[in-house]
């Protein structure tokens, strides 16, 4: 019967059913949050070890650090002075081990360096970063320009040095310190509290097989109650006394697991940590890339908000999170400390991953009863102590004493380099969105912005142009005349930007992957020579090694137009996914045992390998067909030294005001540790913004350097005009605000480009003696003149905005006036955000409403000229053709203005090469007028005002306190030097 | 810029006296940048002087088009970018004036509009006069564009005269079937109650002797069935149990697209469960044998039903998904899917028995009384049935007509001509397909939902919505904006996607072509007549019927 045999098999079905749905039960139970795919210090073996060794000697007292210099070691010679260390603790004998090599350089910019490796290691320790990094073999201080002191009484080494002597550095033997003094004030201390530790290379050891079974035995015996009493045996006692945190330092020395990955580790240990003492400073700044506030926080000690360490390690992290030290896409291992009476840096040169610990002693605020108590006990002076722990290389450490933090910036950037002088257009506005979906797409959005009137400069591609995300391809049914599209656009003044990342679609097919393998440039697996495999946007993928040389130059070559079919003058790059994220792989990235060129393991220059590929696609940029045109590209990976290669951006934040906060301290953190060309997706690039949001992340991402809006794939479209009224017009008057101060950030730009100076800056680094501006970083200044205060909450109408220093402020847009110094509530109605320009400066405009900034190009100068108390300001104005490299042979204007005495006086600054360039742009451009000058801050109107012997009217009318007088047309150029009085 | 050669051919003080001798410079009387129509607006006043438009300012005539915006509304710079807010005036002869924005004079782009070159006129730029040809290929086009209009026009009045026409029949057509619902649903009432009465005593007649055969005919069928309901819905659980478990924990971070589809897939399985009113079972027991069996039959394909649907996500999933990121969470599904195809597998044999157990037929109890009532009774249902038929053949007349009068085919009844027209449009992965005023679809091997028509948007009746479509991944539910234009045949000629599963339909149809006024009176008003007298025409014929 049927039914009967039916019987019979559901009851054997059954029992198979039910094992099934225990399997089932049992996976409900695993968590997969995304924080998980991330380490944390504990599952990062180096970090966990170097960070034992830290609390080893927080609670050992009187912790001494066991290393030591050998006195009889010590040489100082043409500006350095090298020696060797020794760890007493390991090398009981001096023939123990050789001694680790000390150097400390002092530098012809008054900065110094300091060096440990090994001496003699089993293989050589990766010492590559510096052949990438800096940008040429820097120069020693002249032997004139230091004095060796000689030994105190204490053994101490004392040399003085810099251009006005003013630094000392003190070397300690015994234990080993080193402090920087500047006047005679201890203000950046290393090894202080004795967490320097140095893993030698060694071979790994076979693992006994008695110890193993004497563990065996041991585990047997203690179970034993008649055994447990007896405590003889050594190998227990050893086990006893060693603590907790002492075995920690003993653990994951050899091959280490997270989640499913194995990172094999072939050369074992070779991590080192060392700690960094910021004397009298309170706040420090730098490590970039955080979702974090510009003043760091602390991450050990008690009340520490963190509690673990600020992680460098460039990582692709999915809807990253506000207020966190995880690790994001880019790192730089920079740091500055700052209080009221110093200022000082230090740049840990090392693209392993890094982590670091940032402990506050107690603050010494002024006034209330507890610091009074606390400063009559001298207490410990205010300090902030920083441990930094590296995975792999050599301890490499620069020192930047100042005094000032522009000295900083220009030391630093002498090292590294400053922000190359970028395409005018770059500092306009881009329009992106994940996707344009064909030319069709882009026509309409390009005239969607003509019609609605409102200028934008570039137009992107994301990577569903591409035919299959084959880079340097299209998509030929979405965008069949790539070229034409290029035209029409570029017909207004417009460029386009397409999208390039670094993994290469596994095809035989492709062009570009067949002439890599041909080449043989891919990334080794860690046998040395498999090429690596892993998962990304077009699947199965295969990533390239800019590290090899012939790797970069070919990469480079692609960009040639007849390489990049459908290519144009006008079409510029954007490198993505260059951390690099590979999906398959350990925290979303390449396994670190993975091979470069030159047998470099990749743990050794993971961070640096984004700023590799960035590098090799400006060189393409910079050379394809030699057009004598400068390049732009945008990348999210950085390291330091990326400022020379172009500009980076936040990577995928999210549309949510949490997101619009936390853009300003990121890019303020990003631009003092020298990377100032940056920004943060307008809009949000996860999800949808409604139009308050969107309206006002425009009128903060106007003040970014790097002012793209970007959008995911799943998102709302949300070009400017399509939230309607009165959305449209609060857009574009922000962005025409943007282009009329156009004259202003490309004279910032060029001046970061010569100083190394941040762009947006830091209330601090205008302001450095106002403590009340340290940890600032809701409000900030573009350049020194502009004060800029985002709105980062919804329905926001007033804002709370501080106004430094003991001059003016003028409305930029009403020219109303505020005093300082304090907080004062300020009006921030829908349509604008607090925006000041501060008195004594004078601010170039091009006040026009255009299409596009070269459409700009040959329009008039507007000065908005702020006096401060005593009638007096200043400013200046950089202009050149904005997009070759003729201003390197000396084809530029540079005008700086000053009034002083009531007279405005307009100064050409020569330039130091005189020009080479036939037909200059200098020349032509000097012709251009200044239409207008708007003088703000005037105690009286003004009545006369001559040039020359020209006489001009200016009308003048009353705003607060003061006049703010309109000159028209004075009938002046910024080509030629002028002197206008007014009275 | 690269049609235009820039270049910067005046010094500093050229530039200066340029900035001032240009202003006023014009062909006709009125400034540069003035439309002859406005010069009257440019006139000074006798002590040469001349107010904004606004009247905000008086200022110097000298200072109109003199390179610097002196009045708040920009109207004293009609002819220069200094303002950048007004309008420049090109006169384009040759073709037709146009106005352009001041924020695009001198801005070294030569402006389409401005085919005379007017616009950049301060010598950095050279813009040729073009308007010869633009104006030519422009009165080709308009041309063009007038015979389509033309004769979409022409069709257009033939959908009007069809849609005023069908919509007075549809009107009498309705009239006509209301008239006759009172009497069909009365025939259908006295044939229900009679089938009912021969139904009762045919019944009556046999009762307990009937009901306990087929009880003892049905109990070990239900009893089976019930067994295996419960297993079947055991094994549902199980494979939701996976794919919830799988939704929570698979790495997000690894953009498995096979993973993100069968998650995707099991969140719309969700929904539509949700959706699914639950009909609360009457207690089995109660019921009659025949009752308590079928309900076990539904229940039990629907619960098939799932199955199949839950595992059709998980094995595209085991299909596709990329073995190389070793996501447990991944990993245990496949595992769960394939334990459950091996089981499966040999189960399904019975289960494919479980579709053959159909309920059998009541065996007859054998009786001439039995006999008598039986014939009386199937002869009443055959009325029953007769009447039964008639009756919703003109309910759903009256649905039908209720539905194509309730539509809005716009003021003149244009697209009562187009209703249920379907369109597709070929593009290189997709076919798109929309019924009008029904629904429209995306095809390649299967084919997606992608709304059904919810109205009109804007009152032009030229765009139309299709809401509701299929939810996508991650976002919304697909939607439609099908927006028209004038042509002389109704076709897509072109599909995009501007934003993530929001579709853009472009139709050209003579439904939209504009009818010249005035025409529109007259023609309607013949129609008009025509239509009446047609409409009545049509009545009569039906009336006939």
């Amino acid at each position: 019967m049927e039914s009967a045999q039916g019987r019979i098999k559901s009851s054997k079905r059954r029992t198979i059913v039910r094992s099934v749905l225990g399997l089932g039960l049992a996976l409900a139970c695993v968590s997969a949050v995304k924080r998980e795919d991330f380490k944390t210090c504990s599952q990062s073996g180096f970090c966990a070890r170097n960070r034992a060794y830290a609390d080893i000697a927080k609670e050992t007292p009187q912790w001494v650090s066991p290393f030591q210099l050998n006195p009889s070691s010590l040489r100082l010679h043409k500006g350095v002075l090298t020696g060797d260390l020794i760890n007493v603790q390991e090398d009981k004998q001096p023939s123990d081990k050789p001694a680790l090599a000390f150097e400390l350089h002092l530098l012809d910019t008054d900065a110094a360096r300091v060096r440990i490796n090994e001496r003699n290691p089993i293989h050589p320790r990766y010492d590559g970063v510096q052949d990438t990094v800096l940008i040429k073999p820097y120069g020693h201080a002249t032997e004139e320009s230091y004095q060796k002191l000689g030994k105190d009484e204490n053994g101490i080494l004392t040399i003085q040095y810099g251009a006005q002597s003013q630094n000392t550095v003190r070397i300690s033997s015994a234990p080993f310190k080193i402090e920087f003094l500047v006047n005679g004030v201890p203000t950046v201390i290393l090894n202080d509290e004795g967490l320097l530790r140095f893993e030698r290379l060694r071979n790994k050891e076979e693992p006994k097989v008695e110890e193993e079974e004497g563990e065996k035995q041991g585990e047997e015996a203690s179970s034993d109650p008649l055994v447990e009493q007896k405590p003889g045996g050594n190998e227990i006692e050893i086990a006893i006394e060693k603590s907790d945190l002492e075995k920690k330092l003993e653990e994951n020395l050899w091959e280490e697991r997270f989640k499913e990955f194995t990172d094999s580790k072939p050369r074992g240990p070779e991590s080192f940590g060392m700690d960094i003492t910021f004397s009298g400073i309170n706040h420090v700044y730098g490590i970039p890339e955080h979702a974090s506030s510009l003043s760091l926080k602390a991450t050990r000690g008690p009340d520490a908000p963190y509690t673990e360490p600020y992680r460098l390690y460039n990582l692709d992290v999915f809807e990253y999170e506000g207020d966190n030290p995880m690790a994001l896409y880019g790192s730089v291992p920079f740091m500055l400390g700052h209080s009221k009476n110093s200022t000082a840096a230090v740049f840990w040169m090392n693209a392993a991953e890094t982590w670091i610990d940032v402990e506050k002693s107690p603050e010494d605020k002024t006034g209330g009863l507890l610091s009074w108590i606390k400063s009559k006990k001298a207490v410990q002076p205010a300090a902030t102590k920083t441990h930094w722990i590296s995975e792999a290389g050599v301890l490499d450490l620069f020192v930047f004493l100042g005094p000032t933090h522009r000295d900083i910036f220009r030391q630093y950037a002498s090292l590294v380099g400053t922000t190359a002088l970028p395409q005018a257009f770059s500092i306009a506005y881009h329009q992106c969105r994940w996707n344009y979906n064909n030319q069709q797409d882009v026509a309409e959005v390009d005239a969607g912005f003509d019609e609605h009137d409102i200028p934008y400069d570039v137009l992107w591609l994301d990577i569903e142009h591409t035919n299959g995300k084959r880079y340097f391809t299209w998509d030929e049914a979405k965008f069949p005349n790539p070229t034409e599209m290029q035209e029409s656009l570029s017909a207004k003044g417009r460029k386009m930007v397409t999208i390039i990342d670094p993994h290469i679609k596994k095809d035989g097919d492709y062009h570009v992957s067949k002439e890599g393998a041909e080449l043989d440039v891919y990334i080794k697996n860690k046998d040395g020579s498999s090429d690596f495999d892993g998962w990304c946007w077009p699947g199965s993928s295969q990533w390239i090694d800019f590290y090899n040389p012939k790797a970069r130059d070919w990469w480079a070559s692609q960009f040639s137009y007849d390489k990049y079919i459908g290519s144009t003058k006008s079409l510029f790059t954007w490198n993505d996914m260059n951390e690099p994220s590979v999906f398959s792989g350990p925290e979303i990235t390449i396994p670190k045992d993975v091979i470069h060129y030159g047998n470099v393991e990749h743990r050794n220059v993971h961070n640096l390998y984004g700023t590799m590929f960035h590098s090799a696609t400006a060189q393409g940029l910079t050379h394809r067909n030699e057009t004598n045109q400068r390049p732009f590209v945008l990348s999210r990976a950085f390291f330091a030294g990326t400022q020379r290669f172009g500009a980076i951006w936040t990577g995928d934040n999210v549309a949510s005001w949490e997101h619009l906060e936390l853009a300003s301290p990121m890019l303020l953190t990003i631009g003092l540790s020298g990377i100032p060309f940056s920004g943060a997706d307008v809009g949000g690039f996860f999800g949808n913004p409604d139009a308050e949001l969107l309206t006002r992340w425009y009128q903060a991402g106007i003040y970014y350097p790097f002012f793209r809006a970007h959008a995911h794939l799943d998102s709302k479209r949300r070009e400017p005009w399509l939230f309607g009224e009165p959305y449209t017009t609060q857009i574009r008057e922000a962005i025409r605000t943007r282009y009329t101060l156009l004259p202003f950030w490309y004279t910032l730009f060029q001046e970061a480009s010569v100083e190394g100076t941040p762009i947006i800056r830091p209330m601090f680094t205008v302001f450095p003696e106002d403590e009340a501006v340290f940890g600032m970083d809701d409000q900030y200044m573009v350049g020194d003149a502009i004060l800029v205060k985002p709105v980062v909450k919804s329905a926001v109408i007033r804002s709370n905005v501080y106004f430094a220093g003991k001059e003016k402020w003028f409305d930029i847009k009403d020219y109303s006036v505020e005093q300082g110094p304090g907080f004062k509530d300020i009006e921030s109605p829908a349509d604008k955000i607090p925006v000041y320009q501060r008195a004594g400066t004078i601010v170039p405009k091009r006040e026009r409403p255009r299409r596009s900034s070269k459409a700009m190009e040959n329009d008039p100068f507007t000065l908005v000229i702020a006096l401060d108390s005593v009638g007096e300001a200043s400013g200046r104005l950089y202009l050149d053709d904005g997009e070759s490299f003729n201003y390197e042979k000396g084809d530029f204007i540079l005008t700086e203005f000053k009034v002083s005495k009531g007279v405005l006086s307009s100064r050409k600054v020569k330039s130091t090469t005189a020009t080479s360039v036939e037909s200059s742009f200098a020349e032509k451009a000097g012709g251009l007028r200044i239409e207008r000058l708007v003088i703000l801050g005037a105690t009286v109107p003004l009545k006369k005002v001559t040039v020359g012997d020209r006489t001009l009217q200016a009308s003048c009318s009353q705003v607060g306190g003061s006049y703010v007088c309109t000159i028209k047309e004075p009938q002046v150029t910024i080509g030629k030097d002028f002197d206008l009085s007014f009275a | 810029m690269k049609t235009h050669s820039v270049c910067f051919p005046i010094l500093a003080t050229l530039a200066l006296s340029a900035a001032v001798t240009i202003a006023n410079v014009s062909n006709n009387n009125a400034p540069r940048g003035v439309s002859p129509s406005n010069a009257k607006l440019y006139v000074p006043d006798n002590v040469n002087n001349w107010s904004c438009l606004d009247g905000s300012k008086t200022i110097p005539f000298s200072a109109v088009n003199d390179d610097y915006c002196d009045c708040i509304d920009g109207s004293d710079e009609p002819g220069t970018s200094a303002c950048g807010t007004g309008q420049f005036y090109c006169a384009n002869i040759g073709h037709t004036p146009s106005n352009i924005k001041t924020s695009r004079v001198n801005d070294g782009v030569c402006d389409e509009e401005c085919c005379d070159g007017s616009d950049e006129y301060d010598g950095q730029t050279q813009c040729p006069n073009v308007c010869e040809e633009v104006g030519a290929t422009a009165r080709e086009e308009n041309d063009r564009i007038q015979s389509v209009q033309n004769e979409g026009a022409r069709l257009r009045r033939g959908f009007i005269k069809h849609g005023k026409a069908n919509k007075v029949l549809l009107t009498n057509e309705l009239e006509t079937l209301r008239s006759q619902v009172d009497h069909v649903q009365l025939a259908l009432n006295d044939a229900r109650d009679a089938a009912n009465e021969a139904q009762e005593a045919y019944l009556e007649g046999s009762k307990s002797e009937r009901e306990a055969t087929r009880k003892q005919q049905l109990e070990p069928l239900i009893q089976e069935q019930t067994k295996r309901l419960k297993y079947a819905s055991e094994v549902r659980d199980m494979l939701k149990l996976t794919l919830q478990s799988l939704k929570e924990n698979h790495n997000k971070n690894f953009h498995d697209m096979a993973v993100k589809g069968t998650v995707s897939g099991f969140d719309d399985y969700i929904v539509a469960q949700g959706e699914k009113t639950e009909t609360v079972e009457d207690d089995l027991a109660t019921l009659s044998s025949d009752r308590q069996f079928d309900a076990l039959m539904d229940e039990t394909s629907v619960v098939l039903r799932d199955i199949g649907t839950l595992h059709d996500l998980l094995d595209g999933m085991k299909r596709d998904y990329n073995t190389e990121y070793n996501d447990e969470a991944v990993l245990a599904a496949v595992k769960v899917t394939d334990d459950f195809e091996i089981t499966w597998d040999s189960s399904r044999l019975d289960f494919a028995d479980v579709e053959h157990l159909v309920l059998p037929e009541e065996l007859p109890v054998d009786s001439p009384e039995a006999e008598k009532f039986r014939d009386a009774m199937d002869s009443a249902q055959e009325v029953f049935n007769d009447a039964s038929g008639k009756e919703s053949k003109v309910q759903e007349g009256i649905r039908d007509i209720e539905r194509k009068l309730n539509m809005d085919f716009g003021p003149d009844e244009t697209f009562a001509q187009l209703v249920d027209n379907c369109f597709d449009f070929k593009d290189t992965e997709y076919t798109y397909s929309v019924c009008l005023f029904g629904d429209a679809n995306q095809n390649s091997h299967s084919s997606t939902h992608l709304g059904k028509f919810s109205g009109w948007e804007g009152d032009n009746y030229d765009v139309q919505m299709y809401t509701g479509g299929a939810k996508c991944w991650n976002g919304p539910e697909r939607s439609v904006k099908l927006v028209m234009s004038c042509g002389t045949t109704t076709e897509i000629v072109s599909v995009t996607e501007p934003e993530k599963c929001e579709y853009l339909f472009k139709l050209q149809t003579p439904a939209v072509c504009p009818i010249p006024e005035g025409e529109v009176d007259e023609q309607e008003h013949q129609q008009e007549q025509q239509q009446v007298e047609e409409g009545e025409e049509h009545t009569r014929k039906h009336d006939e019927l």
